[in-house]
């Protein structure tokens, strides 16, 4: 970690927003290797394997901070995202967020049976919102998220995308105070990924903090000032976006 | 370890078990989740359905009819049933209660895993789920509460004022419901083939609530009565049957239902929290 994040309290203007110390993560996992029947019965009904998504990450990221997270396929950047929003249990390690954190990931189907418009406000109900707060945030959100046409809609008729984007309705109903993006916007066609772009950086401006994931790194480089590199559950770069991400894909620049 | 840190107040463990008091504070600025889930599913119910909300009619009548001519007509186990409204009434009002508990612990049970989604992107305290369960379950057996007075009326029974006691046991078997359904959604949490065992669990348990006999003339022994008597199930449905039909209510059974009620609630309710992220691993 670089000297210049250091929280200096006395100024009030670097307060941490998200504080990760030495976050372990272990799953245990059950293998099944497609062995025949009588294998199964002799080795034993099921065989736990740990599998150590995240050993030992730690961050800290301050009040209008906007982070890009990169990282190839199972390094841990889910698991991590969630790590923060407090809705993975932790092997090791703390967390701390100032205010709420909301996480915004592309399956955040809720009840596929019920309508978009159903779903948003079982969403901000779980959130602990009231029903008025919520239906005077509707409309916009749903404009927003350009889901107009199928709000009343049974969720299970939805594209990826569109799930995506009710997911980005549901998350910005009320403004978190750290938002994490996991690969939410990649479905999303061009124009609203666009716009959530611009909405993360007004959200980041309202001092709250954004971490996003993605693997368009054009997104992270138009976004974020700052980049990790995560890999095997452990971070390889943390810094500048533009040094780490030339680290990370000396190609892209 | 840089400790300085986390004094920062506004810092905040995300991890942290909550409190007593914040988290029951948070389970009920949520209540209107529960109201606007068994809105939603008891909606969803109707559309799926030809018939839609005259299942919550029908469904109880065709099931009364199927144990009426079994029990009441073939088997004959209506002897010894003396309250009135005859062995109909008797077997309508043991058959819905059974049924109200039997739905709410089978929803609180599955209440963790059918809603991963909303688990994994919301904190929230998890209780909510088999809350919301239990709700649902109680305003989708209300028609068949209704249909206990139709039956009630239709026998020639005259109504009591110990009539009106019957929606006053409902509320007090939610709240047991409640509890029996935080068990069995933990339970469910950690071993998953609770759900399909269910269904046994509950089949075992009907014979055992007098729902389709009168206890009393078919379990003379000393002991197998106190192990009826202690059973919440008949507890309640002794109540019930008091309520409507005018039948004695054993001291022992009004004891049973306060001590199984305080012990599912409150002993439901902290074992279920204390295995809080448990639930996030489902
Ligand atoms: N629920 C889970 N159960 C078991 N293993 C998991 C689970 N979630 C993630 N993992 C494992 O943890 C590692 C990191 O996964 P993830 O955080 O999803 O990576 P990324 O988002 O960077 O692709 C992978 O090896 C993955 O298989
Ligand atoms: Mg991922």
């Amino acid at each position: 970690m670089t000297a210049s994040e250091q929280a200096s309290p006395a100024t009030g203007t670097e307060q941490l927003s998200v504080l990760v110390e030495d976050v372990h993560v272990n799953f245990r996992v059950y293998k099944d290797n497609d062995a025949s029947l009588r294998e199964f019965v002799r080795r034993g009904m099921r065989r736990a394997v740990d599998v150590h998504a995240l050993k030992g990450v730690s961050i800290e990221i301050g009040v209008g901070e906007s982070v890009g997270i990169v990282g190839s396929n199972g390094s841990g950047k889910s698991t991590l995202l969630r790590a923060i929003a407090g809705v993975q249990p932790l092997s090791n390690g703390k967390v701390f967020v100032r205010g709420e954190a909301h996480l915004l990931g592309v399956g955040a189907a809720l009840k596929p049976l019920l309508s978009g418009r159903r779903n948003i406000l079982l969403g901000g109900l779980a959130m602990g919102m009231t029903r008025s707060e919520i239906e005077a945030k509707l409309h916009e959100v749903v404009e927003f998220a350009g889901l107009e046409e199928s709000i009343n809609l049974p969720l299970n008729t939805y594209s990826v995308g569109m799930r995506s984007r009710l997911a980005f309705a549901i998350a910005t109903l009320r403004v978190a105070d750290v938002l994490l993006v996991d690969e939410a916007l990649a479905v999303g066609d061009q124009a609203f990924r666009e716009r959530s772009l611009a909405r993360l950086r007004s959200l980041r401006d309202e001092a709250g903090a954004v971490v996003l994931v993605t693997h368009n790194l054009v997104e992270i480089r138009q976004s974020c000032s700052r980049a990790i590199w995560l890999e095997q559950g452990e971070i390889r770069a943390d810094g500048d976006v533009g040094e780490v991400l030339d680290e990370y894909s000396p190609t892209s620049a | 370890m840089p400790a300085t840190r986390v004094t920062d107040p506004g810092l905040v463990d995300a991890h942290a078990n909550s409190q007593l008091g914040p988290y029951l504070r948070g389970l009920w600025k949520r209540r209107s989740y529960g109201w606007y889930v068994a809105e939603s599913d008891l909606r969803q119910r109707q559309i799926t359905t030809i018939f839609g909300s005259l299942w919550h009619l029908l469904n109880p009548l065709l099931s009364i009819a199927v144990y009426f001519l079994v029990f009441g007509l073939i088997l004959k186990t209506d002897r010894g049933v003396d309250g009135k409204g005859g062995f109909l009434l008797f077997l309508t009002v043991g058959l819905f209660v059974f049924q109200y508990t039997q739905r709410a612990v089978t929803q609180g049970a599955i209440s963790i895993v059918a809603n991963r989604g909303l688990i994994q992107a919301i904190r929230f305290p998890r209780a909510l789920l088999p809350l919301s369960a239990t709700l649902t379950e109680t305003f989708a057996a209300l028609p068949s509460f209704i249909v206990v007075y139709v039956v009630a009326i239709t026998t020639g029974t005259t109504p009591t004022w110990s009539w009106l006691a019957l929606p006053g046991i409902v509320a007090w078997q939610m709240l047991f419901n409640f509890g029996a359904a935080m068990i069995a959604a933990r339970v469910t949490t950690h071993f998953r083939d609770m759900q399909q065992l269910l269904p046994f669990v509950f089949r075992l348990l009907i014979y055992a609530s007098g729902v389709f006999f009168s206890i009393e003339n078919y379990v003379s022994d000393g002991w197998m009565t106190v192990l009826f008597i202690l059973n919440p199930m008949y507890a309640f449905i002794a109540m019930a049957r008091w309520a409507t039909m005018g039948m004695d209510m054993p001291a022992e059974a009004v004891f049973a239902a306060i001590v199984w009620t305080a012990v599912a609630l409150v002993g439901g309710f902290l074992w279920f929290k204390s295995a809080e992220h448990a639930y996030d691993r489902v």
